[in-house]
């Protein structure tokens, strides 16, 4: 009997050394594995399939020309369908069983809170598109950097242009997030320094109608409103207000008020004049241009500029690192995305130049992608835009 | 892999408490309980706060969970003693709705649709990356005990009680059984174990917002507990294991298929999810694991002269 279960033991010993053995052999030429965890379906299902196919036109280029350190890259994608608990499902998933050593493109402030800690506690770092302020305060150890300017420097920033149009009284709608209360104040603050009056309104964001909220914000005569939702309320809320007759000016932020939302209005006199506003390259950029050829959209939204930024930094500083572990990446990223050096704008290029000894700055598609210790940007240019004739047109970057 | 099995094995867990919870309701007293994500939340929301803003120990959550769960749903019953079925289903469904809008307004408490984040593991510092398999024993022992409960519950007379006012709450009225107090204690129960287990899922998570409790929670134990078998506690628990045994694999099998995108490969995901629930359903309708209504006991003076 017993040597028949010393028989059986060897046996296991051996099939698992036969698993195991070409395991090691073939870690060297393993790839190099990211991720994306964005939102494919639910709230967010307009903005995420675009931000994971410019993160794979990324990949694929940067695959086409050798991949980094000898490996190719692979991407994974994953839904996080704009939900905490999906979101950190999968994101156990990502970092549990495919090792990952990045997770890219996390898009709705709560999902990030929530698989933020998981990624810290693994070593794996995180890009996000999140702008609640409270992000980069979790104590996440340098494993966390975010593209979206936050909230607070988003909303100053749009207040200032509205004074700079003659608005004077402002009323704020805005949907219930985590940057809601903190955008009331601020524009109140802001708006009563240049002599004017401010109100809000927080609405909820999955009705259908928004009359009375109308109703209510039109009975003061605003001569601005700040549209602060997202694309799926605003469509709703600009309809609204259109039928409600107003004649004032409106703004909203790029990510809402953007070509998909005038398609899904379909009526051009809706949005006729609306103001857009959003984190924009320095001009010139060559990186924007590189996104627009990927997507092959006239006019990507942010958060698919930032995506392709978070691939191409991601895999640069694997490079800069010569190691391709979460841990490899928090230690060298800024040093790929700030300091001076030859400026690239995509992955390609700045691999040639590591390659070459160089010390590379790279300079994205959402902006110069200079972060600071908490991993917030630095510094960030604004786009400001128009709709005439149901086109988005330039008024300034600056 | 481990981690990530240890992780689904404890979300099962808590997905088969909220099932145990929703079976002794639904499949017991016949009470379609639409409010399962409200109770789940009160609970979540209960212990986070006691335990980070209060600084208490967690098990104090815990019990406040037990208790706050339980409060709401004797609430919920007492102000909805005139409704039955489909009603009590909006209504309850209105009740969930209404604790996600307080958790994302009152922000001077809940701290709004911020979250409450850094929530207290029980011994997490020291345990490191053993926590998650202490966790899941901590919730298997939880899940045991509240299994033995309803089961036994399920086989008493007062489980016989509830079955009859399932089936017809006027004949069981009528045989003398005071339904709206049996209704109202069940129904106080079954919230606080749907409490209990928001309170062990937030600090397992760390982490919740209002949007972890949105009305899909509710949706997906309905079909756990429809696919496991309604009726019987041992059908919702093995329901709610093969739920996320489906979600999650459905995430490796679309994996396979090659030349898709990504978008295409999240819609075939939960069509594959949809397409073997609706097939669950329709070969088995009683569920997996089918009600057994044990018969009646004889009544022991019988044979004797």
């Amino acid at each position: 009997m017993t040597r028949i279960a010393f028989g059986r033991r060897a046996a296991l010993l051996t099939g698992a050394a036969a698993f195991a053995a070409p395991a090691v052999l073939r870690a060297q030429s393993d790839p190099i594995k990211i991720a994306t965890l964005t939102p494919l379906t639910g709230a967010g299902g307009p903005y995420g399939p675009v931000m994971a196919k410019v993160a794979a036109s990324v990949v694929e280029e940067v695959n086409g020309a050798g991949g980094v350190l000898g490996r190719k890259v692979q991407l994974l994608s994953e839904d996080d369908q704009t939900n905490p608990d999906a979101g950190v499902r999968a994101a156990r998933k990502l970092i549990d069983v495919d090792k990952v050593a990045a997770i890219i493109g996390t898009w709705a402030s709560s999902v990030t809170t929530a698989v933020a800690p998981l990624c810290w506690e693994s070593k794996t770092f995180l890009c996000t598109v999140s702008g609640a302020d409270s992000i980069t305060q979790l104590p996440h150890q340098g494993f966390l950097i975010r593209t979206q300017p936050n909230s607070t420097l988003q909303v100053a920033r749009s207040g200032e242009f509205m004074l700079s149009l003659g608005a004077r009284k402002i009323y704020t709608m805005i949907p219930q997030t985590p940057f809601t209360q903190a955008t009331i104040d601020l524009m109140g603050k802001l708006v009563s320094k240049a002599g004017g009056t401010h109100q809000g309104l927080v609405y909820d964001d999955k009705k259908t109608t928004y009359r009375t909220e109308v109703d209510q914000v039109l009975r003061t005569n605003p001569d601005m409103i700040f549209a602060a939702g997202y694309t799926t309320d605003t469509v709703v809320l600009l309809k609204d207000i259109y039928r409600a007759g107003y004649k004032g000016k409106i703004i909203g932020f790029g990510y809402s008020i953007n070509q998909k939302l005038i398609d899904q209005i379909g009526q051009p006199e809706v949005v006729e004049g609306v103001y857009t506003y959003s984190p924009s390259p320095a001009e010139g950029s060559t990186a924007f241009e590189r996104v627009k050829k990927a997507t092959g959209l006239a006019n990507p939204d942010p958060y698919t500029c930032q995506v392709y930024d978070h691939a191409n930094l991601v895999l640069l500083a694997m490079a800069e690192a010569k190691a391709a572990t979460g841990v490899a990446i928090k230690d060298n990223i800024r040093k790929v995305a700030q300091g001076g050096g030859t400026t690239v704008d995509n992955a390609v290029d700045g691999l040639k130049a590591i390659a070459a000894g160089q010390k590379v700055d790279y300079t994205g598609a959402s902006g110069p992608c200079d972060f600071d210790d908490k991993g917030d940007i630095i510094d960030c240019k604004f786009r400001y835009e128009q709709i005439k004739g149901g086109k988005i047109t330039l008024v300034k970057v600056a | 892999m481990l981690n990530y099995l240890l992780f689904i094995a404890t979300m099962g867990g808590l997905y088969g408490l909220l099932a145990l919870s929703l079976n002794l309701i639904w499949g017991g007293a016949g009470m379609v309980n639409l409010g399962l994500a409200g109770f789940f939340a009160v609970g979540a929301y209960a212990s986070a706060l006691l335990t980070t803003t209060g600084h208490a120990p967690i098990l104090a959550g815990w019990a406040l969970a037990l208790i706050a769960g339980g409060l709401a749903g004797l609430v919920v019953t007492l102000s909805t003693t005139r409704l039955r079925e489909d009603y009590l289903a909006i209504v309850t469904l209105g009740f969930a709705e209404v604790v996600r809008l307080v958790a994302a307004n009152e922000i001077w408490l809940t701290r709004g649709t911020d979250g409450i984040s850094g929530i207290p593991g029980p011994w997490k510092a020291a345990l490191g990356t053993d926590f998650n398999p202490v966790y899941l024993v901590i919730v298997l022992a939880v899940l045991g005990v509240v299994f033995v409960l309803v089961r036994r519950i399920d086989r008493s007379p007062y489980g016989r009680v509830l079955r009859a006012i399932r089936e017809d709450a006027q004949v069981a009225q009528v045989a003398g059984k005071p339904v709206l107090r049996f209704k109202a204690e069940t129904f106080a129960l079954s919230a606080a174990i749907a409490g209990l287990a928001g309170a062990l899922y937030a600090h397992f998570m760390s982490y919740i917002a209002p949007d972890l409790f949105l009305p899909l929670i509710t949706i997906y134990i309905f079909l756990a507990v429809a696919g496991g078998g309604t009726g019987r506690p041992a059908g919702a628990l093995v329901g709610a294991y093969l739920l996320m045994l489906l979600l999650e694999s459905a995430r490796f099998i679309v994996e396979l298929i090659p030349a898709i995108s990504a978008v295409q490969r999240a819609a075939l995901k939960e069509l594959l999810i949809a397409v073997v629930l609706i097939l669950v359903l329709r070969l088995a309708p009683g569920g997996l694991m089918p009600e057994r209504i044990p018969a009646a006991p004889r009544p022991q003076t019988q044979g004797k002269p």
